[in-house]
């Protein structure tokens, strides 16, 4: 039993008749990981979990996999769980959420050593050993949350892997995490490709498959579109869809209101003027001392690793949060013209009456009529319709495509797009920045996007103010 | 993550449709308590006639649950009592959810020192079994009074709409929605009809319908405990407590109020939403 | 950064230590006050001249006439302004002094004392009883949401709702002690005379407890950090053990806190129904016979009793989670 390859042969998982995912065969040798990329619903995540075990019970699954050379059954779940922690070992989504609250994190780590039993004093000396390896020696006496996304992700990692299972199979690490976190993360998951241990990994982050390397498939709706060496499929792939999804990158972008940008009057009087502001909760600084000032037509960008206080700023230009010192000043025309995009839509909506019923208050209130909502909502590529459904039957995408023509009802002289995008795919993202932009360029309004993606900030913005762990604001003008 | 939102929407659905068939039987089930109580007393003889010679006679036709120790008929008593229970609760229900929620809105709309009021006033009413307060305040009245029961159900009932709809209300008050909604400038109206009215519905319901229980059940236990509602009022706690001497020999006696009870509670219990379901 | 991390949480949790006990005690004094006023209003507004009517508790009706009611209007002071009788009212209590009963003429301090003991046992007995039968119902009915057990335990909780205390105790007497000879139905002899009271008590709350016990098993079963605890290699168990039943008891203590105020209305009638001295029993019998001295020593120590279950509750909580909180939800 050398664990030295994982083959996986037809597996499909089904809903009913409904096939969820479809992947004939593949296979992981060491030294050489396997990444699946695709938008989400894509059913890339059910495959990991297929080959765990851990689906839920009304999905159905066929196939088998094999492990060195022993071969397993993938419908017989119960099959594998001797597997867990000691030959196969899995990274979960949310590694936040993947700890025990209320247990400090070495017990939680080293309870996944072989052969734990309570009260296994070498199991903590390993765990320990473990944590500090990866840098996080003083975590072990912490309760999970007083640690970052980061920190977290790492915590959970020791964990996975104390048990020395040779596969491991990463499910979308990158959620929420700054590109800072994701770089560590990298390494780490490379080190454990460099010391011969196997590794799937399902993301939708391309940047994440391009460090990794090895051999990369492209998935879509249940099946397979292209697989092939990570630098071949991710540089001059061969399908239409890996194309249109690698073009759907930010840094690949290129919009006709890309070039818009240098129209905005640096003499004009600014509509938010911020002087000096300072916020903190409790003894910790949010930020210190930030001034800026926002003209008609500028499009800005606050960036910066999570949690570090880009949307408290934002929300303190919008005036939506207090600031302790410094002042935030308007220009005549901003009062009442100020709108802001949501980074979960959903919450934006009134939950439970009808978009339209929403909608008609707008509309009311600023004198619109249907017709313009109906230009609007053609310019943003919806019909009228999808106003009769509830903000929960319309998918996060057309959601906060609606968000935007709301936005716009009230001509605004300034939107603020807190992470409106961060929760959407690739191709998601690009269609409904797009939308954002054509509006924006279209009114002439000012943009204020909230990111931690550079890329976007870049593609998007001419002015960047980047929030630092140090709480200090560096203000990059137009390059 | 596919996974659990498969997982989700399968087991919510489920669980949704057999909710509904309950929800459905228990509104069926009331709507017949409330004919009973509304047409009972209307046709039924006298519930105070006493006939003496006619002493815990056994059921016939003419009077399906017999008569009671003093002759008198228990259909006609039940009915008067099921209706007594049954205003009396929708009162003390009204008066507690409009107080509530009035406090509990103005608390979470205006902050600050109202709020901080209204917290500390609802924090020692809290402690205070419900129980507790409809006995001091029907010790005010020399028993039996209706004006009593009312006010003291009512003024122990009114802390737990406060406390709901102030949480609740907070939560809505405090998302993204109402912020949008307020950026937009759509005025308070839009706040109360779209988001706050929608989102607290059917939590009303459910704590009424439990408001409902719990006050039939309070005004029984006081007329057993013999400081709520005095004989010979028809009253079921009442007539559980009286009827348990005769229980060997006229069992209809006991078993007719506490059917009802158990039947009015049941049913308000089974009209709560699938979502609350405490 | 991270080694003065545990530190900060130290002080966090003594910080929310004090903050607890500061929040309780705030509310105990304003119980204390609502009580003592109510108390007071009650007595304040008894219908006819209250003087005579105390006096006929204390003496019957027979025996009172003018003069005795006199002597009791002096003694008690209610020929005096109101805010002067409340203000000594309130001053009384500041210095504990809780009077005497005005039907047995004893110490109310005393009375109390004896029967908070007889309360304090009946409710430790029967609240015992609740979570380890409601737990232990919860926790199976989790481990197959819909499944057989899991629709039994449902039933049994919207039976045991729907059903009052009194009646509840009623059946209880006259299954196990009229019709079986088990039992005795009431007094305060031996070990058995507790058996029904607190079977009563405990079965009206077995099934709030088996209630929330279950949905906080499977709520917490779902989470990710229980799954994570399964892959990792972990028996099924251990998980249960070392992940499930600390993270629903988060969820399920500070509902027992809510409870408490459901416990304290279970006394009152249970008491009465089995004639168990405890304060609920001496409650019901001061408010019929007007004995304003106990009532008011008696609502107020079934007052205080709930808030000091509440702050026992705050502790175990702060005790079982870690994490900073809003201590709002609790009662």
């Amino acid at each position: 039993m050398t664990d030295n390859s994982l083959a996986v042969h037809r597996a499909v998982v089904r809903h009913g008749a409904t096939p969820l995912a479809d992947v004939a065969d593949l296979r992981i040798d060491t030294g050489r990981p396997l990444t699946i990329v695709g938008e989400s619903g894509s059913g890339k995540s059910l495959l990991a979990h297929a080959l765990m075990g851990t689906l839920p019970p009304e999905l159905a699954v066929e196939g088998s996999m094999t492990i060195g050379s022993t071969r397993f059954d993938l419908a017989d779940r119960s099959g594998r769980r001797h597997l867990w922690g000691r030959r196969l070992a899995m990274l979960p989504q949310e590694p936040a959420l993947a700890l025990d609250p209320t247990m400090l994190v070495r017990g939680q780590v080293a309870e996944g050593a072989p052969g734990w039993r309570p009260g296994d004093v070498a199991a903590l000396r390993l765990a320990h050993e473990k944590l500090d390896h990866l840098g996080l020696a003083h975590a072990g006496s912490a309760y999970p949350h007083t640690l970052s996304g980061g920190m977290a992700q790492r915590v959970a990692y020791a964990a996975a892997t104390i048990g020395g299972a040779r596969l491991l199979i990463v499910d979308e690490p990158s959620k929420g995490l700054d590109p800072g976190s994701l770089d560590r993360l990298a390494d780490l998951l490379a080190a454990h490709v460099a010391d011969g241990g196997l590794l799937l990994t399902i993301t939708h982050d391309l940047r994440l498959a391009r460090r990794l390397g090895g051999d990369v498939l492209v998935m879509r709706d249940a099946s397979v579109v292209e697989a092939g060496p990570a630098e071949r499929v991710l540089t001059t792939p061969s399908t239409d869809y890996t194309k249109r999804l690698l073009a759907a990158e930010p840094s690949r972008w290129s919009f006709p209101w890309m070039a818009n940008a240098a129209a905005a009057d640096p003499t004009a009087e600014p509509l938010v003027a911020a002087h000096g502001i300072t916020k903190s909760y409790g003894d910790t600084a949010v930020f210190q001392d930030v001034s800026l000032e926002i003209r008609p037509g500028e499009r800005w960008a606050l960036t910066g690793p999570s949690g570090v206080g880009k949307t408290t700023l934002g929300n303190a230009l919008l005036r939506l949060t207090s600031v302790d010192r410094g002042t935030v000043g308007y220009g005549d025309v901003t009062r009442g013209r100020l709108q802001k995009l949501y980074q979960d839509p959903a919450l934006s909506f009134p939950g439970r009456v009808p978009l339209e019923r929403a909608m008609r208050d707008v509309m009311r209130r600023h004198g619109a009529d249907e017709a313009r909502v109906r230009s609007l909502l053609g310019e943003v590529g919806l019909p009228l319709e999808i106003l009769s459904r509830r903000p929960d039957q319309v998918s996060g995408g057309e959601l906060q495509r609606i968000a935007i023509v709301r936005a716009m009802l009230p001509r605004p002289v300034l939107i603020f797009a807190d992470e409106a995008t961060s929760r959407l795919d690739l191709l998601t993202q690009e269609t409904t920045m797009d939308s954002l932009m054509t509006e924006v360029a279209g009114s002439g309004c000012a943009l204020l996007l909230v990111t931690h993606d550079p890329d976007l900030a870049t593609a998007v913005t001419d002015h960047q103010v980047r929030l630092g762990q140090d709480r200090s604001a560096l203000l990059e003008p137009a390059v | 993550m596919t996974t659990s939102l498969l997982d989700v929407a399968a087991t919510v659905a489920g669980r949704s449709r057999r909710s509904t068939l309950a929800r459905r039987a228990a509104a069926l089930g009331l709507v017949a308590l409330v004919m009973f109580a509304i047409v009972g007393p209307l046709v039924l003889s006298d519930p105070a006639a006493q006939d003496l010679s006619r002493f815990l006679e056994a059921p016939t036709l003419a009077e399906p649950l017999g008569r009671d120790d003093y002759g008198r008929s228990v259909l006609a008593r039940l009915a008067h009592a099921t209706r007594l229970s049954l205003v009396l609760a929708a009162l003390c229900v009204a008066t507690a959810l409009v107080l509530g929620c009035v406090a509990g809105i103005a608390s979470a709309w205006f902050g600050g020192w109202v709020d901080a009021v209204m917290r500390a006033v609802s924090e020692a009413f809290v402690a205070i079994p419900a129980l507790l307060v409809v006995l001091l305040v029907s010790a005010l009245a020399s028993g039996g009074s209706l004006w009593a029961l009312y006010l003291g159900l009512a003024l122990a009932q009114w802390v737990e709409y406060f406390r709901v709809v102030r949480a609740r209300s907070g939560l809505v008050l405090g998302s993204p929605a109402v912020e949008a909604a307020r950026l937009l400038e759509l005025g308070p109206v839009h706040i109360v009809r779209r988001h706050l009215w929608p989102d607290l519905r059917s939590l009303l319901t459910t704590l009424a319908s439990l408001g409902m229980v719990t006050s039939i059940l309070a005004m029984s236990t006081l007329g057993f405990v013999k400081v709520g509602l005095q004989p010979p009022r028809a009253e079921l706690g009442l007539m559980i407590t009286d009827s348990f001497a005769f229980y060997d020999v006229a069992p209809w006696m006991s078993i007719a109020p506490i059917a009802v009870l158990f039947l009015l509670t049941i049913c308000f219990l089974g009209l709560r939403t699938s979502e609350e379901n405490r | 950064m991270a080694d003065h991390r545990p530190a900060v949480g130290v002080v966090i949790r003594r910080s929310a230590l004090v903050g607890v006990l500061a929040r309780r005690g705030v509310q105990a004094a304003g119980v204390a006050v609502l009580v003592s006023v109510l108390c007071f209003l009650v007595v304040r507004s008894l219908p006819g001249d209250a003087a005579y009517r105390i006096a006929a508790g204390r003496y019957g009706y027979d025996l009172v006439d003018q003069e005795t009611a006199d002597s009791v209007r002096a003694e008690l002071g209610l020929d005096r302004p109101v805010w002067q009788q409340l203000g000594d009212w309130l001053l009384h209590l500041l210095r504990l002094d809780l009077g005497r009963s005005l039907v047995t003429s004893r110490p109310v301090a005393e009375e109390v004392g004896y029967y908070l003991l007889g309360t304090l046992q009946l409710a430790a007995v029967a609240l015992t009883f609740a979570v380890v039968l409601g737990g232990a119902a919860g926790v199976l009915a989790a481990r197959r949401p819909g499944g057989i057990v899991d629709r039994l335990a449902t039933a049994w909780v919207a039976g045991v709702r729907a059903v009052p205390p009194f009646l509840l105790g009623l059946l209880l007497v006259v299954v196990f002690s009229a019709q079986l000879g088990l039992l005795p139905a009431v007094g305060h002899g031996d070990a058995s005379s507790l058996v029904l009271p607190a079977l009563t008590l405990g079965t009206g709350l077995s099934g709030l407890v088996a209630r929330v016990t279950r949905d906080a098993v499977v709520e917490v079963r779902q989470s990710e950090y229980v799954r994570f605890a399964h892959t990792k290699g972990l028996p099924e168990r251990l998980v249960l053990l070392r992940h499930v039943l600390r993270n629903a008891a988060v969820v399920l203590v500070p509902y027992l806190g809510v409870q408490a105020v459901i416990l304290i209305e279970g006394v009152v009638v249970v008491e009465s129904l089995f004639a168990w001295p405890g304060l609920g029993h001496s409650l019901v019998h001061a408010v019929f016979w007007r004995d304003v001295p106990v009532l008011q020593a008696t609502a107020l120590v079934l007052a205080l009793l709930v808030v000091t279950i509440n702050t026992v509750v705050d502790l175990a909580v702060l005790w079982l989670d870690p994490r900073p909180r809003r201590l709002e939800a609790s009662a």
